[in-house]
């Protein structure tokens, strides 16, 4: 029984996963530390910064409770920055955050959710994975904490059609054998290019799909004749990729 | 008739629009009208005027330097007349379109010519092969005017809009636009627009839409007083008087009008202009105010002062009419403008305005100016530059121009004979008046901060905590000029005033019976110079050198005087107090600064008169308790600075813990931002981001910015690498290694000095009170982790090599050793990167300790 949703993760679920990003916020009002199924929550204090998850944080804005401090690249001057660098390279994305040195050798190195990518100290001049939704959460819940929020919008709608253009540019070099660099693609994009491209590919596929039809008969052919040869990795791969 | 006694009219040319000008001496008056000859008086002789023939027709502006003057006409001509033998000697520059005004710098040499075409050119009167060209006008310019210095230019567009011009670069560049302040006016119409710069070089005025002068101070872009003029037409001139003690107006409904511009109030008005007056120029010195009509009139008009307000026109140079003047010594933290001009300063607490003759002048501008101007006149060289010494072809110094007005002077001479700077006494946390604003406190339990409503003050309270308080505002007769605010009530004090002696105010949030706010008033002449409040005291420190400390219910509890002094500011935190005062005369000329902290509760002082370490030219910000109840001070060079060991006598030390110029937002250049100090807490240091020139926040209040604490141990330069690499080119992740590990152990150092100091801190702390169990947590921890970094720091020594064997082991013995187990962890370590000696001899520096050989103190 399938279920009627396209593969991968809905805009929603993507939206709802960003939830977890950790914002910074100026409380304006006490609050004990919270003891969440995410872990406590920072006893609040104001006016002495707190990071909290980000639904906390809308939750509380809502409530007037609190000013969410907006990440740093989530700035006029840092987005003009990034739009400028996405418009002169036009074939590959802006990078990600560079990853903190790990805390010990032991330990795993950070990932999105956990690492503080969108606190008052991330880096200025990066995306993190998360940019665009958290982007637009913000500029929906706590657009008042913005400096210019109409500035904000406008480039955040800047970046994501420059970005989202490169991703369908890409699919032009989508061939069997053809490849896109995705480095620094944030987690909206993938969701939304996700139909569009996997489309694309498995439609390619069908029309190629003959000509795979005729090669395997020839290797099979190849194989019983006793040619081993070289096109043994080739067959394992299709078949893995077929599947 | 005593009225003809006192004008003498003169028909100076054939009736049309005629205009005049003195020489900067005032000896002579020039005229020029639509005919083609100027005429030039001679002041105080009735004799017919001398006249240059051949002239331009329809003149339209003329300026006057020393021994030349300039014409401007309607053919676009600018031509340059000499005054020796009254020939024309050149002409300056042509427009393509009418001249409608010029103007000359107060130096003489270069001349602003406003005409029907957008750009104004400035054209050198020496060489009128040199010229500036100002282009971004948008509309033809109907007036151009120089500021007191020369320097900046204002011109008057007929679309309504000044624009202020820079010249003192190459190219001259537009500083601001100002839009509302004049009305939009044909170029060739009657009524003016133009920008009248008030002699003190603060502030200039501009006649309004509705017919008022509206004054702006320069600084800030603000308005200030207006003159209400009421005259029923357009305004066709207006001119200040030499010292800017008087303002004289005319519109086209036939009046003139003097008035005062300290009260703004009418002194004089004359209905009996039989034309409309177009010019008006005071003489320099004298009491005369002459102008011409458009009917080709000119008139002297000699005594036009009425002889009861004479005495203002003898003042030296008088401030604009400022909300708050801002060399008034308002709460001392003062953003003092220097009144000579110097205008590219920023306004910043100059220790030498207290006491300077001329900020008396100011503060004691309610006495009778006569006396107050005898004394000061006879305080001073007797050179004769103070005006109407002796009258005769004497100017007042407002002419001079910015170098030689009064501060600037009487400094020069002040440096013959030593007199010791003294640090200006601030209130922490406020700031200066700007426009009728200001903040009286700002610390992380809230704001407070009052407008200026003319008779009285509006204080607002707001906290940042909205559930735990409610804001609060209120009306304040007594206009309340410091305050302080906590969790438990506001401290507000004022000046005294009249016959009122200065009083303290307190009002706490919230009592559980009636509220019980109480006010204490201080002897008769003694004034605050700075308050302090804390969970269990009030301390006011006086004029008089008294410290004053009432309990919270307003008993008065200590009264002593203090030895260093006059004081500067105090700060207290529960039962400590800390009190600043000024001390013996350091090497620069300048007071050191002494503070005393002292247990109020137990009576006992920590530390007397110790000496608070400034670098020479700096002075003190702000001085706060953090919230753990250690001393900071924040200095000029944007220092924060700590006291250790302060509750030993004898033994406390300044301990910088952050230097914000070499934080990496500043040291990657390109940013011009300062931080103004708010606080201490959670071991973070609190502050405002102020960017560019700005000194003090403003309105709306910007938002706090936290900066961990960083001790300058290496410049700015080691970290711009990393900042490269941080750049958006990143091309790859090669990382040069060695970079990184020299990276990595500076970050080490840095953070077992910025711990131990933390410890030490905390340590000093917790053996003079009764630790709680949490900080005894803290302080464990804190030892801990510098046990932690040393053995960081002992790997990377281990992995660098055998030779490093010697650094290696000095590092094990700084070791605590707090648990006991850390020496055991070092050999350890040693062992896993197989330095076998190493780990032999940290074996018997553990087996030594053990047996209290070796206590970690050698001889």
């Amino acid at each position: 029984m399938a279920l009627p949703l396209p593969p991968g993760l809905t805009p929603p679920e993507v939206a709802f996963l960003c939830e977890m990003e950790l914002v910074t916020v100026i409380p304006r009002q006490r609050l004990e530390g919270l003891e969440l199924l995410g872990g406590p929550s920072p006893p609040l204090n104001p006016p002495h910064r707190a990071s909290l998850p980000l639904w906390l944080a809308l939750l509380l804005k809502r409530q007037r409770r609190a000013n969410i401090l907006p990440p740093p690249w989530l700035t006029t001057l840092s987005l003009t920055a990034l739009l400028d660098h996405e418009t002169e390279h036009a074939e590959s994305f802006s990078p990600p955050p560079r990853l903190p040195p790990a805390p010990s050798p032991t330990t795993l190195p950070f990932t999105p959710p956990f690492l503080q990518s969108s606190t008052a100290e991330a880096p200025p001049d990066a995306l993190p994975y998360h940019w665009l939704e958290l982007g637009e959460m913000l500029l929906e819940g706590a657009s008042d904490d913005f400096e210019e929020p109409d500035v904000v919008r406008r480039l955040l709608r800047g970046l994501r059609e420059v970005r989202m253009a490169k991703l369908r540019r890409g699919v032009e070099v989508l061939d069997a054998a053809g490849g896109l660099q995705m480095n620094g693609v944030g987690g909206m994009e993938l969701s939304e290019g996700r139909a569009f491209i996997g489309g694309v590919i498995d439609g390619l596929r069908k029309i190629n799909a003959s000509r795979e039809q005729a090669r395997r008969d020839r290797d099979r052919e190849e194989r019983e004749n006793g040619f081993g040869g070289t096109a043994d990795d080739d067959y394992d791969d299709d078949e893995m990729d077929m599947r | 008739m005593a009225l003809q006694h006192q004008i003498r009219s003169r028909q100076a040319h054939t009736p049309g629009a005629t205009f005049l000008s003195y020489t900067p001496n005032g000896k002579k008056l020039i005229t020029v009208g639509i005919d083609n000859y100027c005429r030039i008086f001679t002041t105080g002789s009735d004799e017919e005027p001398a006249t240059i023939d051949d002239c331009q027709e329809n003149n339209t502006a003329i300026a006057a330097g020393n021994g030349f003057f300039i014409t401007g006409s309607e053919d676009g001509t600018v031509c340059k007349y000499s005054l020796e033998n009254n020939k024309l000697e050149e002409v300056l520059v042509r427009t393509s379109l009418p001249v409608r005004d010029i103007a000359l710098s107060p130096d003489g040499n270069w001349v602003a010519v406003a005409s029907d075409e957008l750009v104004v050119k400035v054209v050198n009167t020496q060489d009128m092969t040199k010229i500036l060209y100002l282009r971004d006008q948008t509309r033809s310019v109907k007036h151009v005017s120089f500021d007191t210095s020369g320097t900046y230019l204002a011109v008057s567009c007929t679309d309504g809009r000044i624009l202020i011009y820079s010249l003192s670069s190459e190219q001259p560049e537009m500083i601001k636009q100002l839009e509302g302040m004049i009305k939009s006016i044909d170029s060739d119409a009657e009524a003016s627009s133009k920008v009248l710069w008030h002699p003190d070089g603060r502030a200039f005025g501009t006649p309004t839409p509705s017919r008022d002068i509206q004054v702006m101070s320069w600084s800030d872009w603000e308005r200030q007083k207006a003159f209400t003029t009421g005259h029923g037409g357009d305004i066709t001139s207006a001119v200040w008087s030499p010292n800017g003690a008087l303002l004289a107006t005319t519109a086209s409904d036939l009046s003139l009008c003097l008035w005062e511009t300290k009260t703004q109030k009418l002194l004089k008005k004359y209905d009996d202009v039989r034309a409309t007056i177009l010019s008006m120029a005071w003489h320099p010195t004298e009491n005369i105010l002459s102008y011409t009509n458009n009917d080709g009139e000119l008139f002297i008009h000699t005594d036009i002062v009425p002889t009861e307000h004479q005495g203002l026109l003898q003042l030296s140079i008088q401030s604009a009419p400022f909300f708050h003047d801002p060399t008034e010594g308002t709460s001392g933290n003062a953003g003092a403008k220097l009144a000579n001009g110097a205008k590219e300063t920023i306004p910043h607490r100059p220790g030498r305005r207290q006491r300077t003759p001329d900020s008396i002048n100011d503060i004691l501008g309610d006495l009778s100016e006569d006396e107050a101007m005898d004394d000061f006149v006879i305080d001073d060289d007797g050179a004769g530059y103070a005006p109407n010494v002796n009258g005769h072809g004497k100017r007042t110094n407002g002419h001079l121009g910015a170098l030689a007005s009064p501060n600037g002077k009487r400094r020069a001479f002040g440096s013959s004979f030593f007199r010791p700077e003294t640090h200006e006494a601030f209130q922490p946390g406020s700031t200066p008046w700007r426009g009728n604003r200001r903040y009286l406190c700002l610390n992380l339990t809230g704001f407070v901060w009052t407008v200026s409503q003319e008779t009285h003050n509006t204080i607002t309270v707001e906290f940042y905590d909205r559930e735990f308080h409610r804001d609060f505002h209120f009306t304040d007769p007594f206009q309340y000029d410091k305050a302080c605010l906590n969790e438990n009530g506001a401290l507000f004090s004022c000046e005294p005033s009249g016959d009122n002696p200065a009083m303290v105010y307190y009002r706490p949030h919230e009592t559980w019976t009636t509220r019980t706010d109480w006010r204490t008033n201080l002897p008769a002449g003694e004034s605050v110079t700075a308050i302090a409040l804390s969970d269990s005291y009030i301390v006011v420190t006086t004029s008089a050198n008294y410290v004053r400390i009432y309990t919270l219910f307003g008993i008065p509890w200590r009264v002593y005087r203090q030895k260093a002094s006059p004081a500067v500011t105090c700060a207290a935190w529960r039962d400590y107090v800390l009190t600043i005062g000024n001390g013996p005369v350091g090497g620069d000329g300048k007071c050191h600064l002494l503070y005393t902290i002292e247990n109020v509760k137990r009576d006992e002082v920590f530390q007397a008169e110790d000496i608070v370490a400034l670098t020479p030219n700096s002075t003190l910000s702000n001085v706060f308790f953090s919230d753990a109840g250690d001393p900071y001070i924040y200095d000029s060079t944007g220092v924060l600075l700590t006291l250790l060991h302060w509750r030993s006598p004898g033994q406390a030390r300044w301990v910088p813990l952050l230097d914000t110029r070499l934080l990496p937002r500043l040291s990657g250049g390109g940013k011009e931002e300062s931080y103004w100090p708010v606080a201490v807490a959670q071991r973070k240091f609190h502050c405002i981001i102020l960017k560019g020139a700005d000194r003090y926040p403003y309105f709306p209040r910007p938002i706090l910015s936290e900066f961990e604490f960083q001790i300058p141990l290496s410049s700015p330069s080691d970290s711009k690498n990393k900042n490269k690499r941080e750049e958006f080119d990143i091309s790859d992740d090669e990382e040069d290694t060695t970079t990184t590990k020299k990276d990595d152990s500076r970050t080490l150092e840095h953070s077992l000095i910025l711990t131990t100091t933390l410890f030490t801190q905390l340590s000093s702390t917790l053996s003079h009170t009764r630790p709680t169990s949490s900080q005894r947590q803290k302080l464990t921890e804190l030892e801990v982790s510098i046990d932690r970094i040393l053995l960081q720091l002992l790997g990377q020594e281990c992995m660098a090599g055998e030779e490093h064997g010697m650094k290696a082991l000095e590092i094990v013995t700084l070791m605590r050793d707090a648990n006991g187990r850390m020496l055991e962890l070092a050999g350890k370590v040693a062992g896993r990167y197989g330095r076998e000696v190493l780990g032999e001899k940290i074996r018997e520096l553990a087996e030594r300790r053990l047996v209290g050989l070796d206590g970690g103190e050698e001889e």
